[in-house]
């Protein structure tokens, strides 16, 4: 009857999934938003189609096309890359938005008052309007990591060993089927908690700073 | 509209030793006070007096610490908890003006009126629009009957809130502040149509910051401080020979404005 | 290639689009149900008693903590361990239904905190009792406010839907997995699936991107 046992046995490889996935996609995410506010209407165009896309599609259906589609052919993807892949390019879409709408919400005045001074464009992103979307952008972020934490139940269906993938096994082979379920939906929701009580408690001490 | 019943000597508004504490302060401090039909009394002090305090602690938004408020005859004793009944029954006599409208944006200005005449009174809907009709006309907003809140000016947001409590027909109207938060030109239309009310023998209870409007419109003026009155009188007077050093600092003060 | 894969296509679309009219099904039922459900939870978790408020919190919580794919895999997988059985398509509604209600209880219960405190109290002034000012004041106004994300989840919830293909249900992601597995063409199939995926979400976004616009600006 050790199910809780069983089914802890897959939070490290749910945890490695979700903190891997996240930090590819808070990097591309990086990458795509700078396609999106480019001079140039080609990679403004292009970078806004791959993150709509991205965000259009379901992630199931994009992990598919990665793990069956492309990584089963030429190339060959073990399920934790295709994982990786998958998960990561949708996070770098959706943090490429809680991006765009953290640099929306910057004073246009500290744009202009930067070019006054003479800034160039890198040093008026990373050392003006970067560090104060950054504090809009964080609550966001916190809030993305908590859905990716849920969506990484999906790799189970393709064989990423995590906890839904052990709690499944589980059922199947023990005899009673509820308990393994509940005791999973219980380990999310106590990985998901601090989380989203630091979300809120970010989103408060942040917003009031930020007042003016 | 007014009560003919009520012989004038009797107050058509009482409060008797009324107070409100928020925690260990006290906001509104044994306050007392007896207010005619037809009356109308303006109050004015600094902010944070409890002027806005003793207005809400009136029609019960506030509830109470203390006292006894008498509205029309029936008196309501307020030490602690009142009853649901009661406190619908004094809120039908009292109608109350906000100093941010608080109309209701989803609606359009007639059902804003129309809406609690039906809910409250138990009109039917041709009778409460009909009644809402007239009191547009009143106030000179029949054009805007069917627009919504937002597409209006404060100015007007406010006559319509005017008219929304008027159609409830209260014994008594309460403002808190109805012109602070518009331009001086849009303060005069609101003024110049609660002016008009106060002609037709409306009991009013205004605070505000306008000083013409207290000295040309108001029976009697009252100086709150620290939430207690501490003077009181013929508007004039008081205004041009106030007794109390605070009353003469406050009136100096919103002068320099 | 390119034309015996257009011949494919055109082999394939008629079971996908079999497919994707489960999804809307399956979608449109547990949006509507879950929405009901989920603005009594609000209602509830907005309630004056703590007796009333703090378990509804924590059901909503619950619902919201624990992944769309577990809800799934517990209602279909797990309630017949307790004598509760049901086939794929009720499973998925059930479950889908519950995820909705949680999520939209959330929703609608931050477009009921978003209505201005200085509109109860003009209620509260004119005498409306609680339950005409929740009725006319609140409600509408709440419901207008959330109705933007409220259409963003609805979006979400279609997605979701393709978990259900582990159910075994015929639906758009579940028809291109066997269509897949029979001829091998994966990714020819589940890039098909996804472009009708597509014409559905995204459509969908820019509406509700618009629909958003106009609200905001109609309040503001
Ligand atoms: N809901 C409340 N909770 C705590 N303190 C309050 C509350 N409302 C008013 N006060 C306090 O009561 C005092 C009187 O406030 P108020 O009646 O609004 O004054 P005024 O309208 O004269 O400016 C102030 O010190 C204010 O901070
Ligand atoms: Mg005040």
């Amino acid at each position: 009857m050790d199910h809780l046992g069983v089914v802890l046995g897959g939070v490290p490889t749910t945890l490695l999934v979700t903190a891997t996935c996240f930090g590819v996609g808070a990097v591309l995410g990086l990458v795509l938003v700078t396609g999106r506010r480019s001079g140039s209407v080609v990679v403004r165009g292009l970078s806004r189609t791959i993150i709509d896309l991205l965000r259009g599609i379901p992630p199931i259906v994009f992990l598919f096309i990665v793990f069956f589609g492309i990584g089963s052919g030429a190339i060959r993807l073990s399920p934790f890359v295709a994982a990786v892949i998958g998960l990561g390019l949708i996070s770098a879409a959706h943090l490429a938005e809680i991006y765009r709408g953290s640099l929306l919400a910057v004073h246009r005045g500290q744009f202009e008052a930067a070019q006054a001074l003479g800034l160039g464009r890198v040093t008026t992103y990373t050392r003006v309007v970067g560090p104060q979307a950054v504090r809009v952008a964080i609550p966001g972020m916190v809030t993305w990591a908590i859905s990716l934490l849920k969506d990484s139940a999906l790799v189970s269906t393709i064989g990423v060993a995590e906890i839904m993938s052990v709690t499944n096994q589980d059922a199947r082979s023990s005899g009673s089927s509820l308990t393994p379920f509940v005791i999973a939906a219980a380990i999310y929701i106590a990985l998901g908690s601090p989380l989203a009580y630091l979300s809120r408690y970010l989103e408060r001490k942040l917003s009031l700073k930020g007042a003016r | 509209m007014t009560e003919p019943l009520t012989s004038p000597a009797r107050p058509i508004l009482s409060i008797e030793g009324l107070s409100k504490q928020f925690g260990d302060h006290t906001a509104v401090d044994d306050v007392s006070l007896d207010v005619r039909p037809g009356e109308v009394v303006a109050i004015i002090g600094p902010s944070g007096s409890g002027k806005s305090t003793l207005l809400r602690c009136i029609n019960l938004l506030e509830s109470p610490t203390t006292g006894r408020i008498t509205v029309g005859g029936i008196p309501t004793e307020v030490d602690g908890k009142v009853s649901q009944r009661e406190l619908v029954a004094l809120r039908r006599k009292v109608g109350m003006v906000f100093q941010s409208f608080n109309l209701f944006p989803h609606l359009t200005v007639l059902r804003n009126i129309s809406l609690p005449q039906e809910r409250v009174l138990g009109r039917s809907r041709a009778e409460a629009d009909a009644r809402s009709m007239a009191l547009l006309e009143q106030v000179g907003l029949a054009s805007k009957a069917s627009s919504h809140p937002p597409r209006c000016s404060g100015g007007q947001q406010q006559r319509v809130a005017i008219a929304r409590a008027l159609a409830l027909d209260p014994s008594v109207m309460l403002f808190d502040e109805p012109t602070s938060a518009l331009d001086p030109e849009l303060g005069l239309e609101v003024l110049s149509v609660m002016r008009q009310l106060a002609d037709e023998g409306m009991t009013m209870i205004v605070v505000t910051h306008e000083i013409h409007f207290a000295s040309d419109v108001a029976d009697r003026l009252i100086v709150m401080a620290d939430g207690r009155i501490i003077e009181q009188g013929d508007p004039k007077t008081v205004i041009d020979d106030p007794q109390v050093e605070r009353t003469r600092t406050f009136l100096s003060a919103i002068r320099d404005r | 290639m390119s034309t015996s894969l257009i011949n494919d296509w055109g082999e394939w679309l008629p079971r996908l689009w079999d497919g994707l009219l489960v999804s809307l099904q399956v979608t449109g039922l547990s949006l509507v149900l879950g929405f009901v459900i989920g603005l009594g939870f609000a209602l509830l978790s907005s309630a004056g008693s703590g007796l009333v408020r703090w378990p509804a919190i924590l059901l909503v919580e619950i619902g919201r903590g624990m992944p769309a794919l577990v809800m799934l895999q517990l209602v279909y997988f797990g309630l017949p361990g307790v004598g509760i059985t049901f086939d794929a398509f009720p499973a998925t509604v059930v479950a889908l239904t519950l995820t909705t209600a949680a999520y939209t209880s959330e929703i609608i219960r931050a477009g009921l905190r978003a209505v201005p405190a200085g509109e109860l109290e003009a209620a509260d002034a004119l005498g409306l009792s609680h339950v005409d000012a929740m009725r006319f004041v609140v409600i509408p106004q709440g419901l207008r406010i959330a109705l933007p994300t409220l259409m963003g989840f609805a979006i979400l919830i279609f997605q979701v839907s393709a978990l259900a293909y582990s159910l075994g249900l015929p639906e758009l992601l579940g028809q291109a997995y066997s269509i897949g597995a029979a001829t091998f063409r994966y990714l020819d199939v589940l890039v098909l699936a996804g472009l009708l995926y597509l014409a559905i979400t995204i459509p969908a976004s820019w509406l509700v991107d618009r629909l958003e616009r106009r609200l905001s600006k109609h309040l503001g």
